[in-house]
């Protein structure tokens, strides 16, 4: 026993049926309070700290975790802690291994235990003490029985499932910001029409001390409770328990029952802006530059946007841009384009002005992306970059784009015979309006390819202004555009180019090829989202269309029966087959695949919870659509030395799937400053993270290992 | 009902209201005058263009011992000020209480520990630590060059009152600096302050 002015503590053990396998064994810290101290519960509140018990226990005897009985909300002017008063007693399961083997001679095991607390009134002293049991292993300890039943009736009890056997969803909706809408289910009739006490197992999420309004709703408790404006944890799943409201420092034995819920929060966590601080020496540089520039308009405060950033920035979108052409899904559109280039190789002027349609068709369209874009923020959609390939429906449309562009490259069909007359003549006489529409065209193909190249210039877009934001969408586009342009300027690069011929619709044909193979790889997306019955369910449309496809560009009476009967199956399997893929199935197949070979599904925090207990933490942030993400995971991630590496330094490797929308990768993503994937971390206990580059080599991963 | 709907708006934008008053960050940090244990007036806004660090102390509490009789605070308080940086120390516990120190007691305190900060601000009402949500001591915030709050929680990333944890632990408001220093972002903008809670003025 450890006595000091203000608790006195006790070790205490319940072992009815001595020590032995498969037999019950509490051990439990007794700690009665002078009146007015507390000391705290496992989510102390705005102050404290939980009561810590370190165990030294024979081979074979493995102490659980604190099983913490109710406690109470105690005030302390603005201020709110969970703790306990009078006597209580902290109870810890043991359980006793088959190997438990005390020696022949061994009448007792010796129980340690370490335990520091944190005893207050308003004043707050840290205490310790180091207990010693010896435990009878053969005979009966049960002279505190009575304590530990008490302890196990404060214990928090789940709330209770429905007539169905199933404990009903239990909610914290986060509204505006500042907000947890909080509706329980399960709770027992006696507590219906009462105030209710609430405390959050999760700490620094929820203000403490602020009053809140509740309610019931028939057999639904439901409550608004205050965000912390100080937030530092983002749970997905929250415990709490529930109590019947005692009053302040309330006299008497405790009657009070706690019920415990597990809320599913749904919304996105409000994002805590992350101000990139600008440095003082920076920031005399900007203001000189300001005081030059008289007149100019001073830079944002506080955006940390800088004429000097925002040029750099526009480089870098223009760098990106012209990177695009190279990406594997813009290439057979630049082949498309080298068709309709050649056709004009003759006249300089037509090629020019077909050189500007295009740079416009690309520019403005991204215009238009940007404005989309800002236009979807606004409306406060968790949204990235590349997030059109989140939606199945989506995706599911632009493989049907896709086939059409393949089967019309393959000559199954002909725009002319297809599009309404004035549209087919408006690309075949007017060839600015036809290289406009390429360029569309290109912005279009070219959408999934940026994320991972744009990811950082995207990012850093998302936080400026509307319209340095378009600005960089623009500088984007022209990237795209300019190999283009510049070949219609300058003849050389035209003159380059192969002279039109037979070998032109042999090209064409071949170019069907990597059209389907964009097919493919969209039906693996999908799969990857809706299962193997939504990626069936696609190709059989897809076949559908074919035939539809197919059936109308027959002759004569052939045509007219064919397209009925094909027109009307592709309504059959419209009906039958769509809800397969728009259906996201609720088991999450792609993490399932992911937590293979040592990586571990992705959660907020989760890194953080690692990377406390000093094990550096390395996240991939990666989609099923994104090539480069596939990519780095095929070649750099599965190198056996850099995989050797990671194993060497202990790092816990974690993987963040965004093949489907996930407003909490959303929301990491942003404040890593990115929006789109693949973005690769290293978290390192003690240090900020780093963040490697897009398109991970051997050499950067197996360095940066070293560094940790 | 159209009444009830009203009062409804009308106290959800009271909470609202009430919520914007705590700072936050990545929001202006609010400003203040105080009095430092010499006499003289310190206003937040007299420091813009500098990084500055807030400090919520009271060296009867153990944990604040802690950090200074180990030496960690007042050696993060001096690797601070060297970077030009200004450290604002601020005691919120109100006169009544029995950890309130004179600010001569206060100041001489602090020099015995080697702790030297910009200036020991006196807040015995309160108001500045509850305009800032200040809940512990220790707990500390950073405010950038722009007037803007980057940083708000603990010292560090280990909560005891163990002095032989500081080694082991994350030093946030130094890593926090650093990177604010840098022009980068603070990647742990808010964690959880521990310690004794701070003894305002009811």
């Amino acid at each position: 026993m450890v006595t000091t002015p203000y608790v006195r503590a006790e070790l205490l053990a319940h072992a009815p049926q001595g020590v032995a396998p498969g037999q019950p064994l509490w051990l439990g810290l007794s700690i009665t309070h002078q009146p007015e101290w507390h000391t705290y519960w496992k989510n102390p509140g705005d102050s404290g700290l939980p009561t810590d018990l370190a165990w030294t226990l024979p081979a074979g005897l493995d102490a659980g975790e604190i099983a913490w009985p109710l406690p109470k909300k105690i005030p302390i002017g603005t201020l709110a802690n969970y703790g306990y008063e009078g006597t209580v007693l902290l109870p810890v399961p043991v359980t006793v291994a088959s190997t438990f083997a005390p020696g022949p001679l061994a009448k007792d095991a010796t129980i340690k235990l370490r335990a520091s607390w944190l005893v207050c009134r308003k004043e707050c002293i840290p205490e310790e003490g180091e207990f010693t049991l010896q435990l009878p292993i053969q005979s009966t300890t049960a002279l505190n029985g009575a304590a530990f039943e008490a302890a196990a009736k404060a214990q928090p009890q789940p709330v209770l499932a429905g007539t169905n056997g199933i404990v009903p969803d239990s909610q914290a909706q986060i509204a505006d910001g500042n907000l947890l809408n909080v509706s329980v289910q399960g709770l027992p009739v006696a507590l219906r029409g009462r105030a209710l006490d609430l405390f959050p197992e999760t700490a620094e999420v929820i203000d403490n001390a602020a009053s809140w309004k509740q309610s019931w709703n028939g057999s639904v408790w439901t409550a608004q409770i205050p965000l912390s404006a100080q937030r530092s944890a983002s749970p997905s799943l929250m415990p709490v328990v529930l109590a019947e409201q005692s009053p302040a420092h309330a006299t008497g034995p405790d009657t009070r029952t706690g019920y415990r819920a597990e809320l599913k929060v749904l919304g996105a966590w409000p994002q805590v802006a992350s101000v990139a601080s600008v440095s003082p020496a920076l920031e005399a540089a900007l203001k000189a530059n300001a005081a030059q520039a008289s007149g100019a308009a001073a830079p944002a405060m506080g955006s940390g946007a800088s004429s000097l950033t925002l040029t750099a920035a526009l480089l870098g979108a223009l760098l990106g841009g012209l990177i695009l052409n190279l990406m594997p899904c813009v290439f057979p559109v630049l082949a498309i384009k080298v068709v309709g280039f050649t056709q004009h190789a003759q006249d300089r002027r037509a090629h020019r002005v077909s050189g500007i349609a295009y740079t416009a068709g690309v520019v403005l369209s991204f215009i238009a992306l940007g404005a989309l874009m800002l236009g979807l923020r606004a409306a406060g959609e968790a949204i990235g970059w590349g997030f059109q390939l989140q939606s199945p429906a989506v995706v599911a449309s632009l493989a049907a784009l896709f086939t059409l562009i393949a089967l019309n490259l393959a000559g199954v069909f002909e725009f002319g015979h297809f599009l309404p007359s004035s549209v087919a003549s408006l690309q075949a006489r007017h060839p600015v309006a036809d290289s406009f529409l390429t360029g569309v065209l290109a912005v279009a193909v070219a959408s999934p390819c940026t994320a991972p190249f744009m990811g950082a210039s995207m990012g850093l877009t998302a936080t400026l202004p509307a319209p340095q934001a378009l600005a960089m969408f623009a500088a984007l586009g022209l990237g795209l555009a300019l190999p283009y342009l510049a070949a219609s300027f300058v003849p050389a690069v035209a003159r380059a180019l192969p002279r039109p011929g037979a070998w032109m619709d042999t090209f064409r044909k071949l170019m069907a090829f990597p059209m389907l193979a964009t097919v493919v790889w969209l039906v693996w997306v999908l799969g990857q989202q809706s299962g193997i019955d939504g990626a069936g369910a696609l190709l059989i449309l897809l076949v559908g269309l074919s035939l539809v496809v197919w059936a109308l560009s027959l002759a004569g009476r052939a045509r007219m029966w064919m397209a009925t009967v094909s027109l009307a199956t592709m309504a059959l399997l419209v009906w039958a087959f769509v809800p397969h893929i728009t259906h996201v199935p609720t088991s999450q197949g792609a993490t399932q695949a992911s937590s293979a070979s040592g990586w571990q599904p992705w959660a907020p925090g989760a890194a953080e919870q690692i990377v406390a207990t000093g094990r550096p933490v390395f996240v991939d942030f990666t989609a099923a659509w994104c090539v480069t993400c596939q990519y780095n995971k095929k070649t750099t991630l599965a190198d056996a030395d850099v995989l050797a590496d990671l194993q060497a330094k202990n790092v816990a490797l974690l993987r963040a799937d965004w093949t489907r929308r996930d407003p909490a990768i959303t929301a990491a993503l942003t404040q890593l400053g990115r929006s789109g994937v693949p973005v690769y971390v290293f978290y390192r206990p003690g240090k900020p993270p780093v963040v490697l580059t897009e398109v991970l080599s051997v050499d950067e991963v197996r360095a940066t290992i070293a560094q940790l | 009902m159209k009444l009830l709907r009203r009062t409804l708006i009308a106290t959800a934008a009271l909470v609202a209201l009430g919520a914007q008053a705590a700072a936050t960050v990545g929001q202006p940090a609010p400003d203040f005058t105080l009095k430092d244990t010499s006499g003289k007036t310190v206003r937040l806004s007299d420091f813009k263009g500098k990084h500055v660090v807030l400090e919520w102390t009271n060296p009867g509490c153990p944990f604040v011992r802690k950090h200074y009789d180990s030496g960690n605070m007042p050696a993060t308080q001096k690797e601070a000020t060297g970077k030009g940086v200004v450290w604002l120390s601020i005691n919120s516990t109100e006169k009544a209480s029995s950890d309130y120190l004179e600010p001569a007691k206060l100041i001489a305190w602090k020099q015995e520990r080697k702790s030297a900060p910009t200036a020991v601000l006196m807040d015995e009402e309160g108001t500045v630590g509850k305009s800032y949500g200040a809940r512990t001591t220790p707990h500390l915030y950073i405010v950038n060059p722009q007037g803007l709050l980057v940083y708000a929680g603990g010292i560090d990333s280990i909560p005891s009152a163990r002095p032989a944890d500081i080694e082991k632990a994350t030093n946030y408001v130094k890593v926090g600096l650093a990177e604010a220093l840098a022009g980068k972002p603070i990647s742990t903008a808010t964690t959880a302050p521990y310690g004794c809670s701070i003894k305002y003025k009811s």
